[in-house]
C-alpha cells in the first residue's frame, strides 16, 4: 500500500510545508469559474486528515479533464501555493501534480482520515442529527470517515461544541473546545505488567478546566500535535472520576484519550480563557495545610543558582529556589526542579504564576513546583498587570517576610531553634539526625585534647600512630610518613537564654571560632602555653550562629544526644532583628 | 543638662514626641537639612517624619548620615538636645532606620517586657 505523507494536510493549511506530499484524492468537483473556465475544487488526504480547500490551477484543469484525477488515486503534490482568502480562510491551489497511482491501482481509502477543520465558523454546518447523545451513530460514523462525495465545502466539526463543565461519564458523544494550559512530558513505566507511556494535560475553555490523560497509542497520535497555549476540538475522550491527589484542576472527572478520541486543533480561538487560575495569597498559605495544591502569583524577588543533587535512588536532579512576594508583603520560596529549574529566565524581577504548585511545611511554609504544575513567567492576565502595578509602585522597596524560613543569603532552609527547643522536641530521637539552627554564646572551651595528629595526605583525617623513631603511621592509608598535620576537635559548651549545650567542632566551625588556624595551634601549644591560653580566652563568650547536627547516639549501652557544628557564622542582627519581632507578632498575636 | 545622663532615657519616634515633652529621649534618625546658623537640623525617623533639634552649641562640622539625639523634648515638640553621635555609615554594618523603627513599635507596644527604668546596682 502506498505510504501518504502524514501530516502534510496539516502543514499545507498552515501554510507551513508540504512540499512533495504524497496525498490520495479523495473527491475532486468542478466549479463554474468566474472567467468562463471551468475550475476543479479537490479534497486531498495524508492518511490523517482531508482538507477540501484544494483548487487545481487552470493549466492542470487537463488533468481533470481526462479523467486522470480520479477519487483514490495517489498523487504528489510537486508545487503549491498558499493563498488566505478575505475571510481567512486557506486555499491551496495546486500548481503541479503527478499522479503516482491511479485509482483502479488504489484499494480504496487510505487510512482513517477526519476532516481537518480551519476552524472557520461560516464553514462549520451543525448537523442537527449529531447533537450530544444522539443515537444515529450509523450518520456519524460514516460522516468522520468517509466524507460524502458532495461534501468538499464543509471540513468543520461534525457535532455541537458543549461546555467542559458539562462532561460526565454517561455520555459518550461530545465535543468540547478548549485550550491547553500544561502539557507534561511523557513519562514511562515498567513494571511486571509490562511497560507504556503517557502524558498528561490540562485543558480549559468557558465553563471550566479538565485533566485529560493519553496514554500508548494516544501518546504517539497526540503528544506532538498538542500545543501549550492553542486551542483544540476534543471528542470522544472517556470520563471518569478524577483523582485529586495530583492536581489542583477543579473538575470531579477527569479524561482519558482513547481510540476513539479525536483532537483537532481550532483556530478560532478568542472566547476561550487562556488560564483558570484561583489564586492564593502568599499570606494566606500559613492557613493551608501542609501538602496542599495551590496556585500562586507574585513577584519573583530574588532567585538562586541551579544546584544539582543526588536522589537516594542515585539519580541526579537538578533544583533551583526562588522567592515570590506577593501584595500582603509575604515571601515564599519556590523550589523548581529539573528542566524547569534549568531553564528559568530571572532577569528583571519578573511576575511568576504557578498553577498546581505543592504547599509544605519545609521551614514553615515553602512551595514546590511538581511535574504536574504549571510555571509562567510574566503571564498576560489581570493579576499579573496589578501585580506588575502595585511592585512598580510601592512593593519594590518591602523587603517582605518570609514565610520561608531562610538563613542570611538565602541558602539551605533552615530551622531556627532554642538550645531548650532542642531538649524538649527529642530533637535527634528518630531515625535519622535532625538539623537546626540556632544563635548561642560560647561559655566554655576545652582547650584539653582539642588538637590530634593527623594523615598529612591531602584527602584523608585520620589519627595517625607515633611509632616514636620519628614515623608516624596511618592505618587508613596503611602508609608511614615523616610529619603529621594538626586537626582541630574542640569540645564546647554554647548557651542562649534558655539552655545549654555541649557541642563538638571540627576543624573549620573550631578554627572560626577560635579565630586561629590549626597548624599555628599545634605550634603555640608546643611552644608557647600563655598564648595558646590567650586565644581560648579570647575567643570564649563571643556569640554566633551555629548550624548544628543533633544524634542520639548508643555507646555500650549508654544513649546520649551528640550534637556536632556543622557551620559557624558571625550573626546577621538585621536578619536576627527581623527575626525576633516576627516572633513576637507572632506570639502577640496568639 | 548633666542629670540627663543618669536618668533612662526611652527610645522614641517622631510619632511619640508629643507625649514626652519635658522629658529626657534618646532619638535616632537620618540627618535631612541643618539650618545655616548650624544652631539647629531636622532629623527623620524610621517611618519618614521630621523632627527638629535644637543644639546648645552650634555644629562645627558637617552633619549626615545617621545621627543619634539624646535631649529633652521641647514644648513645641523639638529636641533639645545635650549630646549627639553619629552612627558612621563608612564602618561596619550599615544602620537600618525602617527596622529601628520595627523595634521601637514593639518595645512601645509591650512595656511590661522592655520597662524603661535605671537598674538597681548594688
Amino acid at each position: 500500500m502506498t505510504k501518504l505523507s502524514e501530516g502534510a494536510i496539516e502543514a499545507l493549511s498552515n501554510g507551513t510545508g508540504g512540499n512533495d506530499a504524497v496525498l490520495q484524492l479523495v473527491n475532486i468537483r468542478k466549479i463554474d469559474g468566474g472567467s468562463g473556465l471551468p475550475r476543479f475544487r479537490v479534497m486531498m488526504s495524508d492518511g490523517l486528515h482531508t482538507l477540501s480547500s484544494f483548487m487545481l490551477s487552470t493549466q492542470l484543469n487537463f488533468m481533470a479533464e481526462e479523467n486522470r484525477l480520479a477519487p483514490n488515486c495517489v498523487c504528489i503534490l510537486k508545487k503549491h501555493v498558499t493563498n488566505i482568502l478575505k475571510d481567512k480562510r486557506r486555499v491551496v491551489i495546486i500548481l503541479e501534480m503527478e499522479v503516482i497511482k491511479s485509482a483502479e491501482d488504489v484499494a480504496g481509502r487510505i487510512g482513517e482520515p477526519t476532516p481537518y477543520t480551519e476552524g472557520n465558523g461560516s464553514q462549520q454546518r451543525v448537523l442537527q442529527s449529531s447533537s450530544l447523545g444522539h443515537r444515529n451513530k450509523g450518520f456519524n460514523r460514516d460522516f468522520g470517515k468517509k466524507a460524502p462525495s458532495a461534501m468538499p465545502s464543509t471540513p468543520g466539526d461534525n457535532s455541537k461544541v458543549v461546555p467542559i463543565a458539562s462532561l460526565n461519564p454517561y455520555q459518550s458523544k461530545w465535543t468540547i473546545r478548549a485550550r491547553v494550559t500544561n502539557k507534561s512530558s511523557i513519562r514511562t513505566w515498567s513494571n511486571s505488567r509490562g511497560d507504556g507511556k503517557l502524558f498528561s494535560m490540562e485543558i480549559v475553555d468557558e465553563s471550566g478546566e479538565i485533566r485529560v490523560t493519553g496514554f500508548n497509542q494516544e501518546v504517539d497520535k497526540f503528544f506532538s500535535l498538542v500545543e501549550v497555549g492553542k486551542v483544540y476540538y476534543v471528542s470522544k475522550g472517556s470520563l471518569k472520576i478524577a483523582n485529586k491527589q495530583y492536581t489542583s484542576v477543579k473538575n470531579d472527572y477527569e479524561m482519558t484519550l482513547n481510540g476513539e478520541s479525536s483532537i483537532i486543533p481550532c483556530e478560532d480561538d478568542c472566547d476561550v480563557p487562556v488560564m483558570q487560575c484561583d489564586f492564593v495569597s502568599i499570606g494566606d498559605l500559613e492557613n493551608r495545610e501542609k501538602d496542599a495544591i495551590v496556585d500562586v502569583i507574585g513577584v519573583c524577588k530574588s532567585v538562586d543558582e541551579v544546584t544539582r543533587l543526588t536522589t537516594k535512588s542515585n539519580r541526579e536532579v537538578s533544583k533551583r529556589t526562588l522567592n515570590l512576594m506577593d501584595m500582603s508583603g509575604k515571601l515564599v520560596t519556590v523550589t523548581l526542579w529539573g528542566e524547569e529549574a534549568e531553564k528559568f529566565e530571572a532577569s528583571g524581577q519578573p511576575i511568576v504564576a504557578i498553577k498546581g504548585a505543592k504547599l509544605s511545611d519545609f521551614g514553615g511554609r515553602s512551595l514546590s513546583a511538581s511535574f504536574s504544575s504549571t510555571l509562567m513567567i510574566n503571564p498576560d492576565i489581570p493579576e499579573a498587570y496589578k501585580l506588575r502595578g502595585w511592585y512598580d509602585k510601592e512593593g519594590h522597596a518591602m523587603d517582605g517576610q518570609s514565610l520561608t524560613e531562610v538563613k542570611g543569603s538565602g541558602g539551605g532552609l533552615t530551622n531556627w531553634k532554642t538550645l531548650s527547643d532542642v531538649k524538649t522536641e527529642h530533637l535527634g530521637h528518630g531515625d535519622k539526625a535532625d538539623y537546626y539552627t540556632c544563635i548561642a554564646t560560647i561559655v566554655y572551651l576545652r582547650k584539653e585534647n582539642c588538637l590530634y595528629q593527623a594523615c598529612p595526605s591531602q584527602e584523608c583525617n585520620k589519627k595517625v600512630v607515633d611509632q616514636h623513631n620519628g614515623m608516624f603511621r596511618c592505618e587508613k592509608c596503611d602508609k608511614e610518613f615523616p610529619n603529621f598535620k594538626y586537626r582541630l576537635i574542640l569540645s564546647a559548651n554554647i548557651a542562649d537564654y534558655a539552655d545549654n549545650q555541649w557541642v563538638t567542632c571540627f576543624q573549620e566551625s573550631a578554627e572560626a571560632i577560635l579565630g586561629q588556624n590549626a597548624a599555628y595551634l599545634g605550634q603555640l601549644k608546643d611552644s608557647n602555653e600563655a598564648a595558646f591560653d590567650e586565644v581560648f580566652q579570647q575567643a570564649n563568650f563571643n556569640t554566633f550562629v551555629f548550624r548544628s547536627r543533633v544524634k542520639l547516639e548508643t555507646y555500650n549501652d549508654e544513649s546520649r544526644i551528640k550534637a556536632t557544628v556543622m557551620d559557624v557564622k558571625p550573626v546577621d542582627h538585621k536578619d536576627y532583628s527581623k527575626r525576633l519581632i516576627m516572633n513576637i507578632r507572632k506570639l502577640a498575636a496568639q | 543638662m548633666e542629670g540627663i545622663l543618669d536618668v533612662p532615657k526611652p527610645r522614641i519616634t517622631c510619632g511619640m514626641l508629643s507625649q514626652y515633652i519635658g522629658r529626657p529621649v534618646c532619638f535616632v534618625g537620618r540627618v535631612e537639612k541643618v539650618h545655616p546658623t548650624g544652631k539647629t537640623f531636622t532629623v527623620s525617623d524610621g517611618e519618614g517624619k521630621i523632627a527638629t533639634v535644637e543644639l546648645v552649641c552650634v555644629l562645627d562640622e558637617e552633619l549626615s548620615g545617621v545621627v543619634e539625639v539624646v535631649g529633652m523634648v521641647s514644648n513645641k515638640g523639638a529636641i533639645m538636645a545635650s549630646t549627639y553621635n553619629v552612627l558612621r555609615e563608612d564602618k561596619g554594618i550599615p544602620f537600618d532606620l525602617e527596622l529601628y523603627a520595627e523595634a521601637l513599635k514593639v518595645i512601645h507596644e509591650f512595656p511590661q517586657h522592655y520597662p524603661f527604668e535605671v537598674a538597681a546596682s548594688g
